[in-house]
C-alpha cells in the first residue's frame, strides 16, 4: 500500500493533533481542579479510609496475631516489650505523619485526631466547642456521625466527629485500668471518644 | 425569656423520666414472649446490643437478614460454646467470651443468645425496613 501525503495536509493534520492534545491536557487539568467534592463527602471518604485501615490492622493483625495465634503481644510499651503498637497509637502515629507531610503540600489542607471526654492523655480533650458538642452527641447517639461548622482563627471549617467504639475487651480493659484514665465503667460497644476531622472552608 | 423558663420547666420532668424508663422499654428492639426471652432482651440490651445492635466490629445484626441466615443453621448449642467461650469468624473478627461481661452465668448467655436468635428469625421473615 502507498500512502501519498500532500505536505498542504501533512502540516495541518499535525496542528490538529498537536491542538487535541493541548485541549485534552487542558481539559484533564480542569477536572482534577474542578471544585466539586462537598467537605462532608470528602470527610466521610477520609473516614471511611482511616476507619477501614484501623480495622484491617486491628483484625489481621492484632486479633489473629496477637489474640487468636498469641505469636506476638500488643502493648502501649511496645518499644520495651518488642511488641505491636495498639491500633489507636497506629491511628495517632498516622495523624501526627499527615500533619508532618502536609506541612509541604499547601493544597492538602484538613486535620484529623483522636478524642475522648475522658482522655487518658489530657492533649485528647476537645478544645473547641464544636468537638464538645460532637464528642457528646456520638456518645449518646450511637450509630450516627456529627457534621458543624466552626470558625477559628478568622477561618471557617466544616468539622465532622465520628464515634470511636470499645471492639475488644482489651479496650476497655486497658482504658478502666489505666492510672490516667478519668473513667472506669466502659463496657464493650461503649463510644470511648471520637475522630474529628476538620477541613478548612474557602470564603 | 419567659418562653425559654417555660420550656425548661416543661423539659425538667423529661429528664429524670428518661432514665426511669431505661433498657426494658427500649421501643428499638421487639419483646418476644415468654419469661426466657424477657431476661435474654435484658441481658442482650445490657452487654450485646452495644456491638451486635450496630454491626460493631463486625457483629451480626439480628435485624439484618444476610447476617444471621446462614448462622441460624449452626446447632443452638454451639452458638451458645461461641458466646460463653468467644469465637474468632473466618475473617479474624472478634466475638469475645460473655460480650466481655465476665459477671454473666452460662445460663443469662445462653438466654441472651436465645432472644438473639428469636430476633434474626423473626427477621429472616419480616424486613426490619419498612
Ligand atoms: C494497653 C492499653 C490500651 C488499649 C488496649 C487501648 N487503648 Fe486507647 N489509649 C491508651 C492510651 C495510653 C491512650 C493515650 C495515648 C496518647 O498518649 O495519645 C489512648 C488513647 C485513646 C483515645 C483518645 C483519648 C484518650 O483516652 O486519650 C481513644 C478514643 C481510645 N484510646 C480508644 C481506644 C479503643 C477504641 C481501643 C480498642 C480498639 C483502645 N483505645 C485500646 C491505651 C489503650
Ligand atoms: C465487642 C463486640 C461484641 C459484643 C459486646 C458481643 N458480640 Fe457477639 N459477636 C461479635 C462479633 C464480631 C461476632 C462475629 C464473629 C464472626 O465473624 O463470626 C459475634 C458473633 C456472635 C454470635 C454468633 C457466633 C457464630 O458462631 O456464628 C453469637 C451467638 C453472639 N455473638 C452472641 C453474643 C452475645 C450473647 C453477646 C452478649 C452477651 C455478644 N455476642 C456480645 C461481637 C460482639
Amino acid at each position: 500500500m502507498q500512502i501519498t501525503l500532500n505536505k498542504k495536509w501533512l502540516a495541518l493534520g499535525v496542528a490538529a493533533a498537536l491542538t487535541t492534545t493541548a485541549t485534552f491536557v487542558v481539559a484533564v487539568e480542569d477536572a482534577a481542579n474542578k471544585p466539586m467534592i462537598a467537605p462532608k463527602t470528602m470527610a466521610d471518604a477520609l473516614h471511611l479510609v482511616m476507619d477501614s485501615d484501623r480495622t484491617v490492622y486491628t483484625r489481621k493483625i492484632v486479633n489473629r496475631l496477637a489474640a487468636k495465634e498469641k505469636v506476638i503481644t500488643a502493648s502501649e510499651h511496645f518499644d520495651d516489650e518488642k511488641a505491636l503498637v495498639l491500633p489507636a497509637q497506629m491511628f495517632r502515629f498516622g495523624a501526627e505523619m499527615v500533619a508532618k507531610r502536609a506541612e509541604k503540600l499547601p493544597d492538602v489542607n484538613f486535620s484529623y485526631s483522636l478524642q475522648s471526654l475522658w482522655p487518658v492523655n489530657t492533649q485528647n480533650a476537645p478544645k473547641t466547642d464544636a468537638e464538645k458538642a460532637g464528642l457528646k452527641f456520638v456518645a449518646e447517639n450511637k450509630g450516627k456521625n456529627f457534621y458543624t461548622t466552626e470558625e477559628l482563627g478568622g477561618t471557617n471549617y466544616f468539622t465532622a466527629i465520628y464515634a470511636d467504639t470499645a471492639v475488644a475487651p482489651v479496650c476497655v480493659s486497658c482504658h478502666n485500668d489505666h492510672k490516667d484514665s478519668p473513667r472506669r465503667d466502659f463496657k464493650l460497644g461503649d463510644v470511648m471518644g471520637g475522630v474529628v476531622i476538620r477541613i478548612p472552608l474557602e470564603s | 425569656m419567659r418562653t425559654l423558663q417555660l420550656s425548661l420547666a416543661w423539659l425538667l420532668p423529661w429528664t429524670f423520666a428518661v432514665p426511669a424508663v431505661g433498657l426494658a422499654e427500649n421501643p428499638a428492639y421487639l419483646q418476644l414472649e415468654g419469661a426466657n426471652l424477657a431476661q435474654g432482651r435484658t441481658i442482650w440490651l445490657g452487654t450485646c446490643e452495644g456491638c451486635h445492635g450496630y454491626g460493631t466490629a463486625g457483629a451480626p445484626i439480628p435485624m439484618e437478614k444476610d447476617d444471621w441466615k446462614d448462622r441460624l443453621k449452626k446447632p443452638q448449642s454451639l452458638l451458645y460454646q461461641h458466646a460463653i467461650e468467644g469465637f474468632y469468624g473466618p475473617d479474624d473478627t472478634m466475638m469475645p467470651a460473655r460480650g466481655g461481661n465476665t459477671k454473666l452465668s452460662d445460663a443469662d448467655v445462653k438466654a441472651a443468645v436465645d432472644y438473639m436468635t428469636a430476633l434474626a428469625k423473626h427477621y429472616q421473615q419480616f424486613s426490619a425496613k419498612p
